[in-house]
């Protein structure tokens, strides 16, 4: 999501406030952060950030700014450290904010500082045209907010209510970019399969977006790959698997969280939604689109749990055969409900489940990887390998591929590659044709 | 009954059922509710804030929520202090654990709850008047029994651990055990996590399907 909004900010900078993109930080007049409370390490190093740029004042002019999701602690004490603090609903106020910085003091911006981003606001937002930082992948926002409460997760505190974006904008925006010849374009929101929900009988569903962005996109001429992020097990529908099946642009791959692999554990979690359902899911996904690549999200070491409960996600990792797993370990996110529950899964055992269930996910994707040697894939290539001579690309499955090539002109562009050798979360291939 | 702002809302006036726990009712400004779902309540203009289910019903024109107010208690002790005409900060209503209709108007219902994990079940009661329910009440003395008076007594059954003064000396847990369960209906568990876990595993062993078991959890 930050990709997306700072692509937002990026544009509201550049077109209204006359400052120029530097990459070079110790260059800038201007610094500033989009942050994520998601996360407590990411907030440690907005702290270490800002008191290293307010020491940078005494030598330059420098102006600092803050946004994305902060909790109303964090926003208080940022006040004081920024210059700027400012929602991303308030994005259009930010060049006002810039230039009357001085006249008036930052806290004296906010009325109040507790109230969620309104839907007004939000909306204005996203008609920010975005600075695309890649040339050939783009993240398009389509939902904001998630109303479903997990008790890990700060995110309904932090963004509010979910709010869908109007789909006339969302197929605006992803025919300019396919026009542009964007090759990847991921949708975004919190809980991005509910979309819609907001608006029951005054916009289209989920289903029907990513049908309407299928047809328009096979019927273009052009080649690309349509994926989003992140989906809820519970708003997963047959329909949305089956859409996904029938366009060739709808990129086949699926990341479907699932934190964890014990019925007592989601419930505490209140993840709303049973193992039978997203074992359902999973089928169906097989059913439909059996070369799908199936990604998700574990947290190992939530409150309570046991090592009984932590075997039974060790089990789901071998009956769903993931191909990649963003294994995280509990920890407490200011505001979220489980803050308030006491974090009794001491961390040497967290780390200790963390490393088990790490080499769980190894195996399952070291086998995966291995079934594809032999077989040729489409790839888009994306970048220089860290091995010299090599290019870096990804499946349309999202599985990290790297091929032998000088020839930089193929960043950005779809190769054929014929899988020659597999690791562990990556393939290795040998060109066979080039568009 | 003004709307202050999104945000804010009127405190009409709190009712004490036990010296801990009382029914603190407030403007609904019209906000859209289905029996179930919770609010998250502050006193207006500080920065913490809960959830609480909401009490009443959907049809009343006033939002109520039973609370308990516990130590160190941020909200709970401080939602107790308020009176007339005090503004309350107020998210929602939000959630999940509600009732699908079909099951109102054609199942039956299991509600479980521990403490003021009763107050779901209470705008559900007051919402359906139709609803085929049962419902096990968990506490530690019969004065927690809280507006037991609003329920059919057919239908109630009130488990207390701490005095022989309830239709079963013990917890709901032990009721379920001891009991022959309906596999056919639909099962709640509100309130407290370790009744919850214990509740479901009772459940299943005696054979009700997981996608019946509905299930929040409080603490
Ligand atoms: C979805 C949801 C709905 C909820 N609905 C209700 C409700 O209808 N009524 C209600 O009283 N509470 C309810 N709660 C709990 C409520 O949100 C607060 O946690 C509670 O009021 C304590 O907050 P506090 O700031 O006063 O105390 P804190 O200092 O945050 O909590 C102190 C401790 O009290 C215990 N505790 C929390 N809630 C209760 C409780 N209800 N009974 C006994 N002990 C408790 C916990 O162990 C907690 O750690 C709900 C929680 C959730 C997640
Ligand atoms: S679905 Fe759960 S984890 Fe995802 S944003 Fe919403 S509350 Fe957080």
């Amino acid at each position: 999501m930050n990709m997306s909004d700072s692509e937002r900010v990026r544009t509201i900078i550049e077109t209204q406030t006359g400052y120029a993109w530097t990459d070079n930080e110790e260059e800038a007049n201007m610094l500033g952060i989009l942050a994520c409370s998601v996360r407590q390490k990411a907030i440690d190093k907005v702290y270490s950030r800002i008191q290293k740029w307010n020491k940078w004042k005494h030598k330059k002019s420098l102006l600092t700014f803050i946004s994305g999701c902060i909790l109303a602690d964090d926003m208080e004490k940022f006040l004081k450290l920024f210059d700027i603090v400012f929602r991303m609903s308030e994005l259009e106020k930010l060049p006002e904010m810039i230039r009357q910085y001085g006249v008036v003091t930052p806290a004296s911006l906010f009325t109040d500082l507790t109230a969620m981003p309104k839907n007004e606001s939000i909306n204005t937002f996203w008609k920010v045209t975005p600075h695309y930082s890649s040339g050939f992948e783009a993240f398009v926002p389509i939902q904001n907010g998630c109303d479903k409460f997990c008790t890990f997760c700060a995110v309904p505190y932090t963004r509010g209510r979910e709010v869908s974006r109007p789909s006339g904008e969302i197929l605006d925006e992803i025919a300019n970019l396919v026009g542009q010849g964007y090759k990847s374009i991921t949708l975004l929101g919190q809980n991005v399969n509910s979309y819609g929900h907001d608006k029951k009988g005054e916009e289209i569903t989920f289903p029907q977006l990513l049908e309407r962005i299928g047809e328009a996109g096979d019927n273009s001429g052009k080649e690309f790959w349509v994926y989003f992020t992140s989906p809820h097990p519970r708003d997963m529908t047959d329909e949305v698997i089956e859409v996904i099946s029938r366009y060739k642009c709808l990129g086949k791959q699926i990341h479907l969280p699932i934190q964890s692999g014990d019925e007592k554990v989601l419930i505490r979690m209140n993840r709303k939604h049973t193992l039978e359902k997203y074992r359902d899911i999973i089928h169906t996904i097989r059913r439909l689109i059996p070369e799908a690549t199936i990604f998700t999200d574990i947290i190992v070491g939530f409150t309570g749990e046991t090592e009984e409960q932590f075997e039974n996600t060790r089990k789901i990792m071998d009956e769903f055969r993931y191909n990649m797993a963003y294994i995280a370990q509990y920890s407490q996110r200011p505001g979220a409900v489980s803050s308030r529950w006491v974090d009794d899964v001491p961390t040497e055992v967290k780390k200790t489940r963390y490393h088990k269930l790490s080499n769980d996910l190894r195996r399952v994707s070291a086998a995966n990887n291995r079934a594809m040697v032999g077989k040729i894939y489409r790839v888009l290539v994306t970048g220089h390998d860290r091995k010299a001579g090599y290019l870096s690309a990804l499946t349309e499955g999202k599985i990290v591929t790297r091929f032998a090539s000088e020839n930089h002109d193929l960043i950005g562009n779809f190769v054929d590659l014929k899988i020659t050798s597999s690791t562990d979360f990556s393939v290795e291939g040998e060109v066979i044709t080039k568009t | 009954m003004t709307k202050i702002s999104e945000n804010t809302t009127k405190v009409h006036h709190i009712r004490h059922l036990t010296p801990s726990t009382y029914v603190l009712r407030f403007d609904r400004d019209q906000r859209p509710f289905t029996a179930g779902q919770h609010v998250i309540l502050g006193i207006h203009g500080q920065k913490s804030a809960r959830e609480y289910s909401i009490y009443s019903s959907e049809n009343d024109d006033f939002f109520e929520v039973l609370v308990k107010a516990v130590k160190p208690g941020d909200v709970s002790q401080k939602l107790k202090e308020l009176h007339h005409g005090d503004l309350l900060s107020v998210e929602g209503p939000m959630g999940f654990f509600t009732i699908e209709p079909e099951i109102v108007t054609q199942g039956k219902v299991v509600m479980i709850a521990t403490g003021t994990g009763i107050a779901p079940y209470h705008s559900y009661v007051r919402s359906y008047p139709q609803l085929d329910y049962k419902m096990l009440h968990g506490v530690r003395y019969a004065s927690e029994a809280y507006d037991r008076a609003d329920y059919d007594p057919s239908r109630y059954v009130l488990c207390t651990s701490g005095e022989n003064a309830g239709n079963l000396h013990g917890r709901v847990t032990d009721y379920l055990l001891e009991n022959e369960i309906d596999t056919t209906a639909d099962y709640y568990l509100c309130g407290n996590v370790k009744m919850i876990h214990e509740a479901f595993d009772i459940l299943k062993e005696k054979g009700v399907n997981h996608a019946k078991i509905h299930a929040e959890v409080y603490f």
